[in-house]
């Protein structure tokens, strides 16, 4: 998977590199006419550049990779990939395993200590975890 | 010995409870917020769907969503947006997911005063709470739908209770672990009241990112009647406009970015661009120089296009 990633970004750097040529390169041809896009300036609000582009490329094989690791629908991969912006797509390949997971499952299995500290800061108001408390 | 431990015991306790006293203040509302403020609300019309196991990222979505008008169930939304290997929903794909559903998710600023602002104006707010401690985190999201201010409460639809009051200091405590983190939903050209310019323009551009600048339209003009003077806002507008096939149109919003704001490079390049697709070289001249004069990513392709004219 590794060195995939590392062909894969060898390739997109060529790419960009090439597609970028023409424009840096001959100013005298026939000029594009697109607008700059909303999200372009957005990002170089941020950071910038091509290598921002090629991290955003990159980022979303990896979350779609780190997706099939969690467990993710087969089916669902794509659809979920596709549905982040650039900026969420950078945010799940970097961090994803330390973003936190809202589940709101309850303590379950916790250690005697930690089921008395909880208690007592759920008493202080300081926490919401066993409604009994209240 | 023996008093030796139990001393040391009693310290113990003792600055365990003043730790936490220290840090159990309630939280404070601005004395304008109190003043401002109806005492009671609470939006009953919100939907209650109850989470099951570890699907309360699921179970928040759908009853947010189908608040909005779209028809959508628990059973649904988690295989959009649960992660099997977390037990849980993470923050990026539950914004990602209200997308897929064709609505904004407008991040909120995270005060309280923020917060009780939009419940009061009617909006269910998705909030993010670290129930626990964060060296034990359970993570929860939940749907504010209103508060008692005399009382100090707050109402939430949470998990499987539909009805849960909690005060404001131990809701804040909760909320506060998620560096208070929370969002509305709403309908496409709707900005609901309280929303930054910048979340709004974070929003409405990651929705268009997802549907195209066309379906975007109606939300940038809606940004734009509530802050005429943001220059982005006018730009993104420029654009959408553009297009849904009103160069015109674009020409005006990117005119007034440029009025807000002289130095935006980008929008006085695409001013610069419409204006050579209208041949008209001596305006297009202008704005052109203008961008070229301007550091940044702009300034290649305008002085390319000066050369040209």
């Amino acid at each position: 998977m590794k060195t995939l990633r590392a062909y894969l970004s060898t390739l997109l750097i060529a790419a960009l590199v090439i597609t970028s040529l023409p424009v840096a390169a001959a100013p005298v041809s026939p000029q594009s006419m697109d607008l700059v896009s909303t999200q372009s300036v957005l990002v170089s609000d941020r950071a910038g550049s091509d290598r921002e582009r090629i991290n955003e490329i990159l980022a979303r094989a990896d979350v779609q990779e780190q997706l099939i690791k969690q467990g993710v629908d087969l089916d669902e991969v794509d659809a979920r990939v596709a549905a982040l912006s650039d900026v969420e797509a950078q945010q799940m390949a970097q961090q994803l395993e330390q973003l936190p997971a809202g589940a709101g499952g309850g303590v379950i299995g916790a250690l005697f200590a930690v089921f008395i500290i909880l208690l007592i800061t759920d008493i202080l108001g300081l926490t919401d975890v066993y409604p009994f408390t209240r | 010995m023996k008093t030796l431990l139990s001393n040391a015991r009693f310290a113990g306790v003792f600055v365990f409870a003043l730790l936490l006293s220290a840090c159990a203040q309630s939280p404070v509302l601005l004395d304008s917020t109190y003043e401002s403020l109806t005492p009671q609300i609470e939006n009953r019309e919100v939907p209650f769907f109850a989470q099951s196991e570890y699907q309360c990222g699921p179970a928040t979505l759908a009853m947010v969503l189908n608040y909005q008008g779209v028809d959508t169930s628990v059973d649904e939304l988690i295989p959009q947006v649960f992660l099997p290997g977390r037990d849980g929903s993470v923050q990026p794909e539950m914004l990602a997911t209200v997308r897929r559903h064709h609505q904004l998710a407008y991040p909120i600023r995270g005060t309280m005063d923020a917060l009780l602002g939009h419940l009061e104006a009617g909006d269910p707010v998705v909030v993010m709470q670290n129930l626990s401690l964060p060296i034990y985190p359970m993570w929860h999201y939940a749907v504010a739908i209103g508060f008692d201010l005399p009382e100090e409460t707050i109402v939430l639809r949470s998990g499987e209770r539909k009805r849960h009051t909690l005060s404001f200091s131990r809701f804040d405590a909760t909320w506060a672990r998620s560096d208070r983190w929370g969002f509305i939903v709403a309908n496409p050209g709707t900005l609901p009241e309280g929303i930054t310019a910048r979340n709004a323009v974070e929003a409405i551009s990651a929705y268009e990112e997802a549907h195209g600048p066309k379906e975007a339209l109606t939300s940038w003009q809606a940004l734009v009647e509530h802050y005429p003077g943001d220059p982005l806002g006018q730009f993104a507008l420029g654009n959408a406009l553009y297009a849904d096939g009103q160069p015109e149109k674009a020409i005006a919003a990117f005119e007034t970015a440029t009025q807000h704001d002289a130095y935006m490079g980008a929008a006085w390049l695409n001013l610069g661009i419409l204006r050579l697709q209208q041949n008209k070289p001596e305006e297009a001249r202008n704005a052109l120089m203008q961008a070229a004069s301007i550091e940044g990513s702009w300034q290649q392709r305008a002085q390319a296009l000066l050369n040209d004219v």
